[in-house]
């Protein structure tokens, strides 16, 4: 560790890890309600269930970013954090704000939480991902300020490279977007026109910026290729991902009630959406293999590596399948979007995650990387978790094609639920994937206890 | 012609004469496939002098001269079947 | 006035050569291919839309698009002479060149925005009919990028004014001409494309 300020990193990790088990748990138990509808129910109907499942997908990622970003801007700008204190009293409250949202999700029915926390003072309740009562909403904003203060005041008084304004690019238009969460006009067109705001500008926007940067962090670190390599290939992704991301939040926009053009804006754009990520792929292989030196962590450069295959294949390819306005006619709104969003999320940034702490957190425990035993178990629970991603996605999308099929296209369409019974049998081969993503996640966690005695020589 | 050893002002020179040719195609309401074709032979050869004497192409690895200009020849055919289709 | 030999002659071969960056290129190729994707989108749509299709590109001033393309051809030239200067280390002519370049850029914009003028005044938006939803949008995109090319020009300029380019380091003018001579090459397919062929 070259700042003792970097420290501040790990609380944010261990955490994040945390609401991650949590996530997966209320995953696996959503997967068991799609098949055994009453299970849990009452303590925990489908609707609670969903909502933990995606708010902590979304926490523990935040609590990423934040960590990757404490733990990387001191080493860009070569100076100490400027306020180690302020990190780590951001990071209780954000802990203990988020624990009693969650709390407040699962102890009380929705309406009465809304009641309970002035959701009539001003409504930003009720809409998907957004659910989080207005105190919540508000912490999260005095979090976000105060870290994007910290971080920035740390870069200004220091070194400015590429990689640290790509990431501040990123942390600032995610704070920046995430206001559209407190508009919520009547007009139903309106507010799902600007929620896509806060939505698709984060995953397909600013949170892409900081995958870059964290991406190109590790890749300088790990493979010693030159910055200025790893910097213009930089460049070339944000651009390319603003220009591709920003006006594909047309693809949103195909049958909310927007003018008709943005049918051909929407599919255009994003159908180039995936060229960023592919770009990201060619990028992380094209550095490791120039490498110039062997970093002794190898477990996080396969993550660096499968960050680049899987946000691709997850973002890109699934995306673009049912990006085009024809085919969304179809596809809108069923488990394609779903297949979707479990691939692209774990590919692009659970993995971006993963591959940061993987870097960082054997540094911040004193050592360059860890025993060759901790490695393997990684790279096992690697390898686990992500083919157990695919096999979801690819239920998932066997599940969508049948439901598009039984639903909406066929002569005789049937109901919403008769589909879903005629479906069930990929729903439970997907409950099955995400029990043996939970033994990958487990076995991550164990690889931190494994062999931490035998040091490494750096 | 001392100027015309520069292909630069060769080709500035034959991009001027193409654009007037297609503008006047235009002008006299040209249409149909034979006026359709010989506008896609024009902009295919301007793209080909933008590609190889302003990009400088000409020179570069083949791989970078083939990419280019077999953007040209990808969206003229495109735009070609598009157009014999409309023609049906 | 002498010229320079620019040809290669014929007893030192040169090395195949990549002009500028190579990121400018991957740039440059994807950005093709977001014009390439709208530039079908437009022709196949039309294919469903003949008769409107021919009817309303009657209503574009054709002059007005012919001039644009004389604009940024003669554009794309003075860059490539800027280049050259630098390649023969005549300082003043590189600046002034990118000059030019810009101005023609400039010319393009003002005639677009003429042009642009007339249609809105007449009432004439996206939401008109399927035509002119790709007239608009196919050039208004493309107009962003000759305003990005003109920032780059303008980055050019600075730098060649700092006297950074010559035969030693033409890298980055090298780029950014190749991103000039872009907009140029889709200006090129598109004014024959939404003007003329029909």
């Amino acid at each position: 560790m070259q700042f003792k300020s970097q420290a501040v990193a790990k609380p944010y990790f261990i955490a994040a890890i945390g609401l991650f088990v949590g996530q997966i748990l209320f995953g696996l138990i959503l997967g068991l309600q799609y098949v055994l509808g009453d299970f849990l129910f009452p303590a925990i109907p489908f609707n609670v269930a969903r909502m933990v499942h995606t708010n902590l997908l979304i926490v523990w990622l935040l609590f990423g970013f934040m960590g990757g970003a404490y733990y990387m801007i001191p080493e860009e700008s070569e100076t100490e954090l400027f306020s180690p204190k302020l990190a780590l009293i951001l990071f209780w409250t954000f802990l203990i704000a988020g624990a009693l949202t969650i709390v407040g999700y699962l102890a009380v029915p929705y309406a009465t939480l809304a009641e309970l926390t002035g959701n009539n003072i001003l409504e930003t309740m009720g809409r998907e991902f957004l659910e989080q009562p207005l105190p919540t909403k508000l912490g999260i904003v005095v979090v976000a300020l105060g870290f994007l203060f910290n971080i920035t005041m740390t870069v200004l008084k220091g070194k400015k490279t590429s990689i640290s304004i790509v990431l501040l690019l990123g942390l600032w238009g995610l704070a920046v977007f995430f206001l559209f969460s407190f508009y919520n006009p009547v007009n139903v067109v309106l507010d799902k026109f600007f929620w896509w705001w806060t939505v698709h500008l984060w995953v397909e926007g600013v949170w892409e910026l900081i995958l870059g940067s964290f991406l190109a962090f590790v890749l300088i670190k790990t493979t010693g290729v030159d910055r200025e390599v790893i910097e213009k290939w930089l460049y070339v992704i944000v651009t390319l991902t603003l220009i591709t991301g920003i006006i594909g939040t047309g693809h949103h926009y195909f049958w909310i009630g927007t003018p008709e053009y943005w049918q051909w804006w929407g599919s255009i754009f994003s159908a180039l959406e995936p060229i960023p990520f592919f770009a990201m792929t060619v990028f992380a292989f094209n550095m490791v293999n120039r490498r110039r030196r062997e970093h002794p962590n190898k477990a996080a450069v396969l993550w660096a590596l499968g960050t680049g295959v899987m946000a691709f294949l997850g973002a890109g390819v699934w995306g673009f399948l049912h990006t085009l306005a024809p085919v969304n006619y179809y596809t809108h709104g069923t488990q394609i979007t779903a297949a979707h969003g479990h691939m692209a999320f774990y590919g692009a940034y659970a993995m971006v995650n993963l591959m940061m702490i993987s870097y960082a957190m054997p540094i911040l425990r004193g050592r360059a990387a860890n025993s060759n035993k901790s490695q393997v178990l990684e790279m096992w629970s690697f390898w686990l978790m992500t083919v157990a991603i695919v096999f979801i996605t690819l239920f998932l999308t066997a599940a969508g094609i049948l439901q598009v099929w039984l639903q909406r296209v066929s002569d005789a369409p049937l109901p919403f639920m008769v589909a879903q019974d005629k479906i069930a049998l990929f729903y439970w081969m997907r409950e099955w994937a995400g029990a043996a993503f939970l033994i990958g996640l487990i076995i991550y966690i164990a690889s931190f206890f494994v062999g931490g005695d035998e040091k490494e020589a750096a | 012609m001392e100027l015309l050893k520069n292909p630069a002002h060769r080709a500035w020179i034959v991009l001027m004469i193409a654009t007037v040719i297609t503008w006047y195609l235009g002008e006299v309401g040209a249409a149909g496939t034979t006026s359709i074709v010989a506008m896609l032979v024009i902009a295919f050869v301007k793209g080909r002098l933008v590609i190889l004497d302003f990009m400088e192409l000409r020179e570069a690895p083949r791989m970078w001269r083939i990419l280019l200009e077999g953007w040209l020849i990808l969206v003229s055919s495109l735009i070609l079947l598009a157009y014999w289709i409309s023609l049906k | 006035m002498p010229e320079p030999i620019l040809i290669p002659s014929a007893e030192a071969p040169p090395a195949r050569r990549l002009p500028g960056d190579l990121a400018i290129w991957f740039f440059i190729l994807a950005e093709m291919l977001a014009f390439a994707v709208f530039f079908s989108a437009y022709a196949f749509a039309r294919a469903s839309h003949v008769e409107e299709f021919n009817l309303y590109q009657q209503t574009l001033d054709r002059n007005l698009g012919a001039l644009n393309t004389f604009l940024l051809i003669t554009g794309s030239w003075f860059v490539v002479l800027a280049v050259q200067a630098a390649h023969q280390d005549k300082g003043p002519a590189i600046a002034r060149n990118i000059l030019l370049g810009w101005l023609c850029g400039g010319g393009f914009l003002v005639v677009k925005v003429i042009e642009y003028s007339a249609k809105f005044g007449a009432g004439i938006s996206m939401s008109t009919n399927t035509f002119y939803m790709f007239y608009i949008s196919l050039t208004f995109f493309h107009f962003m990028h000759v305003i990005l090319g003109m920032v780059i020009l303008t980055v050019l300029w600075v730098q060649a004014r700092k006297g950074v380019y010559g035969s030693h380091d033409a890298h980055g003018l090298e780029s950014g001409a190749a991103y000039w001579h872009m907009v140029d090459l889709l200006w090129i397919v598109l004014f024959p494309l939404v003007y003329v062929m029909r």
